[in-house]
């Protein structure tokens, strides 16, 4: 068996002999002693440790509240960039269609320009042509005629051989021709 | 088998002296705290970074996590800041010295029949001065922030009970039951001193008196579980001890409701 010895006889003596405060162990000396240890601690607790984490925090909380802010802002101006930029590409293929069609319908009507152009000349080109043709005709008509008149006469000298009176060299020569008409 | 249960006094004992000053151990156990904080103090004021380091990391994860809970009492974080000189000393000083005292050596070394080390918040002294603290640190505060006048006025209701003689017999009679309401709101403020004090020191020295007879009857992993609760105890006790330090200081600087609608008008 343990044979247990309670020293606690003493705190009992206390109890009974002194007051109340005392047998707590309260006592003036060591309560300001107390009171200075626990403001050495608040003190250097304060100063040494939670000041300067608590600034710490505030400042990082501050950083990162203004880097959200920021990050924020150009996110916004990104958006307004891109939307800007969207608007203006926009624009910019809606100005570059214009042009296209315009270029289309300029190059449709300078085709038909120059079609109609080409056809003016070349009917101009025909008619002329067809002009000099007649001329070159007439002229050609003209000089076969007096080829002829002159290729009769002297043929006919030559086969008659012999000298007509000139109505019938006329004669001759007026059948001729009228042959040569037909 | 034969042994001895060292029961710890409810005094704490007397070391030594410095001159004419007794030392108890109590007082080494508050010494020691003190030489922690200021190796810690000095350590963190050095090193203290915007990107933090492990030791300030730490720190700062503990911190933040004691302020959340403060948050949610004082409902504003700039009043917790304002609070934390006082409610945070007070918490990191009980959990640092609770745990203190479950530190091997603590109630296992004597001098002569007395124990070296104790932990700190067993001395009613101690307790009382931080129970102090709080108490009058809670009346500074609502004298800083209210105004002198119109926090006596929560206590000493006399300006009703004269403006009452013009409104009636039944607001004369309110007037009074207010009058010695404020008078009992003096002796709480009493009640709140003795109860902050007295339960740190009943639960701490509970404890240690409980961890001593265990360790006396059976020297090894039996107390084991004792000394993890009493992790828990020390835990609590700082958190409960500092909560309503705050809620004290929080209800302190609060605007009395009539003032407060006087103040509106």
């Amino acid at each position: 068996m343990a044979e247990i010895n309670v020293l606690n006889t003493q705190n009992q003596a206390i109890i009974n002999e002194e007051s109340l405060p005392a047998s707590l162990g309260l006592n003036t000396q060591l309560f300001v002693f107390q009171l200075v240890n626990f403001i050495i601690v608040a003190i250097i607790l304060w100063f040494l440790i939670l000041k300067p984490l608590t600034k710490k925090l505030e400042e990082r909380k501050k950083m990162i509240d203004e880097s959200i802010d920021n990050a924020k802002e150009i996110e916004t101006n990104l958006a307004l960039g891109e939307k800007e930029y969207q608007d203006k590409l926009k624009e910019a293929k809606g100005e570059a269609n214009k042009v296209i069609e315009k270029a289309h319908s300029e190059g449709k009507q300078l085709g038909e320009d120059m079609k109609n152009k080409a056809k003016t000349d070349v009917e101009a080109i025909v008619t002329q042509a067809k002009k000099s043709i007649q001329t070159e005709k007439v002229q050609m008509m003209e000089e076969i005629r007096q080829e002829s008149a002159t290729l009769i006469v002297s043929v006919l000298e030559k086969i008659l051989n012999e000298k007509m009176d000139g109505k019938i060299d006329k004669k001759i020569i007026e059948d001729s021709l009228k042959e040569l008409k037909k | 088998m034969s042994g001895e249960i060292h029961i710890p006094t409810l005094a704490p004992e007397t070391i030594f002296h410095i001159g004419n000053l007794a030392v108890t151990n109590t007082v080494i156990n508050v010494w020691i705290a003190i030489i922690i904080f200021l190796i810690l103090g000095i350590s963190i004021k050095r090193s203290v970074k915007l990107k933090p380091g492990k030791l300030q990391n730490a720190c700062e994860f503990f911190l933040e996590l004691i302020l959340g809970y403060f948050d949610q009492v004082t409902g504003d974080h700039k009043k917790t800041i304002r609070f934390l000189p006082i409610v945070g000393a007070i918490f990191f000083f009980i959990l640092l010295s609770n745990w203190l005292g479950l530190l091997p050596g603590t109630g296992s070394i004597h001098i002569g029949e007395n124990m070296l080390l104790r932990p700190a918040n067993t001395d009613l002294n101690l307790t009382l001065v931080m129970a102090l603290i709080s108490v009058i640190g809670s009346h500074l505060y609502a004298f800083a922030t209210i105004g002198i006048f119109t926090h006596l006025g929560k206590f000493v209701q006399i300006k009703n009970v004269f403006k009452s003689f013009k409104k009636g017999p039944m607001a004369v009679l309110t007037a009074i039951i207010e009058f010695g309401v404020g008078l009992l709101e003096i002796i709480s403020e009493i009640a709140k001193v003795i109860s902050l004090s007295l339960r740190l020191f009943g639960n701490i020295f509970a404890g240690e008196v409980l961890i001593s007879v265990i360790s006396a009857l059976v020297v090894a992993i039996v107390p084991a579980p004792f000394m993890l609760l009493e992790l828990l105890v020390g835990v609590i006790q700082a958190a409960v001890f500092s909560m309503l330090t705050l809620v004290y200081l929080t209800v302190a600087t609060s605007v009395p409701h009539g003032e407060e609608e006087s103040h509106q008008n």
